[in-house]
């Protein structure tokens, strides 16, 4: 049971890491990245090119990798997001699938359909644990990670609370209009937090590729543990994102305690129930309380049937 | 599927379609040969034969080789087969199934309806073979296929044991009895307390495995710890690890989704387990040196199942050359480490130019399908005998043991060895089978 805590803890740290990016588009630009999982790969993908085509240490392909994606994330905010905003609601996701889809078999054009992990580059570490009193173990990798997920979460939870550019991404995500004739750019904005969006799926990525491996296809399935995160964790806020990812590997944790086969659907169980929390919430903030929100309900049904 | 983003589950309506996007970047090489073959035109003394394979998407590894393959086969065959005494031109037609089930299917009944090849051969995995038999079932064109379980295309598809289920679609590999020999002949190789823990998902492949393997073994004498079906995906194989831990298994046997190995195998070793083991057996996953390779010193020692190997002492007519020389002549055109999936694609294309030559008249598709029950095949696989089968539509071909090792030279990281050799007695084995020595 403590066990099964901590490696969901541990998970956690990896599932925020992965959602932040999302969240942040969401929450400041008002922009589903669809290609959001596609993109981790990418920076994955990146990341191992440098290791094995260049020969950087694994370290310092992170410390190449991370400030390239970010570039990467200004560019398609400056190219392809701005002017798909601009299209309405469906446009942006239409965008983001084809983009989705580009990067997918652009990646398998480049890199090919093997498997590839950053795990082989860092020797013994990919498998060394720490075993704590009560015969518990602890991978270190995983440690690492979530420490990682941590300080880089915590140290963007400073800069958007304690920074000029903070404060101007945080008006931007309020009031966009409000916040532009105050003297904000919120181009420059919706640019920068694209920037940082796009170098939080990398190193997500990288995560991924250090943890388990990668193939240009894996994208996908890695956008649904990100959603399960946001939504869970509650849009636009960093810190819940940080929880919706710990309670997400919890739940996948517990979930395989009660059995195996539960893992994956106790972490969809989670995201569910915090959904239709979260939209009855909103429907009795709409209609003033609980008890008016299910009797407008209720009262909608019986007009409707009423009229037919 | 779950994967609701996907490109393959949603059609792309933006701008840059999936299927354009293929084609400037990766599909360049694909379309090559589709272009190249259309010089030779239609004429009646053509036995036409559409392969269909994945070449890009999940599945996309096993049909790396296609290029190379499908060129070398070309080049033997550019002066025709003899058929009844007559010299016969062969065209072969490619497609790609994008690894995407809908896909397969409407390529082929594409294929059949504006290209009417006279056979159609398809590889790997029945998310693959399953929907292109269909295809042919319906538009009455004859098939060969390999690379999934048996159980899973004839069982998979409705087959009733005992009687002929399919009059235009066979397949030939392995199936869940192959595996009970082979584990029960390499395990036995090695002193162990012969308890085996299980990682089986709950796909397709896993119920089948768990219903039909494990029962058989331990009617063998294996003492199977099964933690029970966990879904694709899962992140966390700590339920597992433990269940095996607590129990003391030394060998441990599994069916996971490729993806899915690294996860549990670092998780393993984080924890002590792949330390206890003995035989780390896989299936589905660890076919490929790549993931080896993605493993690092992790690798060393897996067991995997091989259905194809250049040491198999066979070869294929189709592309002229030994097993052997098919592997060295791959990797000296390519630069590429030869892969199982190689001679098993080859052994279609083997298949097919035996049974143009029994039927006497490959043009005639009737005679196609009636050679196909009674066909005899020597291919790079071994022979595949379809009067044998273990149901009138399939037949079963031979799995042997590999174990993959760090590679004592040359220029790849790790080579397969075979290591037991429960299906052919004939095979020479290039290594002893070592039990695990990891931490």
């Amino acid at each position: 049971m403590l066990e099964a805590l901590i490696q969901g803890i541990l998970l956690g740290g990896y599932y925020a890491v992965l959602a932040a990016g999302l969240s942040l588009m969401f929450g400041v630009v008002r922009f589903i990245n669809l290609a959001h999982g596609d993109m981790a790969v990418l920076g994955a993908m990146i990341a191992l090119w440098f290791v094995q085509g260049v020969g950087l240490s694994v370290s310092l392909a992170i410390a190449v990798t991370l400030p390239a994606m970010a570039a990467l994330g200004w560019l398609m905010q400056r190219l392809i997001f701005e002017r798909a905003l601009r299209g309405g609601f469906l446009i942006p996701i239409l965008t983001t699938i084809g983009l989705g889809a580009a990067l997918q078999n652009g990646m398998f054009g480049l890199f090919g359909s093997e498997t590839k992990s950053l795990g082989a580059h860092i020797g013994g570490l990919s498998w060394a644990s720490w075993e704590l009193p009560g015969g518990i173990f602890l991978g270190q990798l995983p440690v690492y990670m979530f420490l990682t997920a941590i300080v880089v979460l915590g140290t963007l939870h400073l800069v958007l609370t304690r920074t000029a550019f903070g404060r101007a991404v945080r008006a931007t995500a309020t009031d966009a209009d409000a916040a532009a004739l105050c003297g904000i750019d919120a181009r420059r904005v919706h640019r920068g937090a694209a920037a940082i969006a796009v170098a939080l799926a990398g190193l997500a990525g990288i995560f991924l590729a250090l943890r388990a491996q990668v193939t240009p296809f894996a994208g996908p399935m890695l956008l649904i543990f990100a959603f399960e995160a946001v939504v869970i964790g509650g849009i636009g806020s960093l810190r819940g994102t940080l929880l919706g990812g710990i309670a997400l590997g919890v739940a996948q944790a517990l979930g395989g305690l009660i059995s195996p086969q539960f893992s994956i659907l106790a972490g969809h169980v989670v995201f569910l129930t915090v959904l239709g929390w979260r939209m009855s919430q909103v429907a009795a903030a709409d209609r003033g309380g609980w008890r008016s929100a299910y009797a407008a309900l209720i009262l909608k049904h019986k007009t409707a049937g009423g009229k037919r | 599927m779950t994967e609701f983003a996907s490109p393959t589950a949603l059609p792309s309506h933006g701008g840059i379609s999936r299927r354009s996007f293929n084609r400037l970047i990766a599909g360049s090489a694909l379309a090559a040969p589709l272009i190249g073959t259309r010089a030779f035109g239609q004429d009646a003394a053509t036995f036409k034969i559409g392969y269909i394979g994945p070449q890009s998407g999940p599945l996309g590894i096993f049909g790396a080789h296609d290029g190379y393959l499908i060129d070398a086969i070309r080049a033997n065959l550019a002066g025709g087969i003899d058929v009844g005494g007559s010299k016969m031109n062969v065209e072969i037609i490619t497609a790609d199934t994008q690894s995407d089930p809908v896909r397969a299917s409407q390529i082929t009944r594409d294929m059949i309806n504006s290209e009417a090849p006279d056979l159609i051969l398809t590889h790997s995995a029945p998310e693959t073979v399953n929907p292109v038999s269909d295809a042919c079932e319906a538009g009455a064109t004859p098939c060969l296929s390999t690379v999934a379980p048996w159980e899973a295309f004839y069982f998979g598809r409705g087959g009733k044991p005992g009687e002929q289920s399919f009059k235009w679609t066979f397949h030939f590999s392995f199936g869940s009895g192959n595996f009970v020999n082979l584990y029960d002949g390499q395990w036995s190789l090695l002193e162990t307390n012969k308890k085996v823990g299980t990682l089986i998902p709950s796909d397709a492949d896993g119920n089948a495995i768990r219903a039909g393997l494990l029962p058989a073994m331990a009617e063998k004498g294996w003492d199977v710890v099964d933690p029970g079906p966990y879904e694709n995906m899962s992140q966390d194989f700590t339920t597992q690890i433990e269940a095996f831990k607590s129990a003391g298994v030394e060998i441990v046997v599994c069916f996971p989704f490729p993806p899915d190995f690294p996860v549990f195998w670092r998780q393993a070793a984080q924890r002590g387990l792949a330390q206890q083991l003995k035989v780390m057996q896989m299936a589905k996953a660890g076919l490929f040196a790549a993931e080896m390779e993605a493993l690092g010193d992790l690798g060393q020692g897996l067991c995997t199942g091989v259905y194809w190997h250049p040491a198999f002492p066979f070869s294929s007519t189709a592309a002229g050359l030994s097993n052997a020389d098919l592997g060295k002549a791959y990797e000296a055109a390519t630069g590429a480490q030869w892969a199982q999936a190689l001679g098993a694609s080859a052994s279609l294309f083997d298949a097919a130019i035996a049974l143009a030559q029994h039927s006497g008249n490959p043009k005639d598709k009737e005679a196609l399908a009636a050679t196909l029950p009674k066909l005899k095949a020597e291919t790079a696989v071994g022979t595949v005998d379809f009067s044998a089968g273990p149901v009138p539509n399939c037949a079963v071909s031979g799995l042997a043991g590999g174990q993959w090792n760090k590679a004592a030279e040359g220029p790849f990281q790790f080579q397969l060895d075979l290591v037991s050799n429960a299906d052919f007695p004939q095979i020479q084995l290039t290594s002893d089978f070592k039990p695990l020595a990891f931490g």
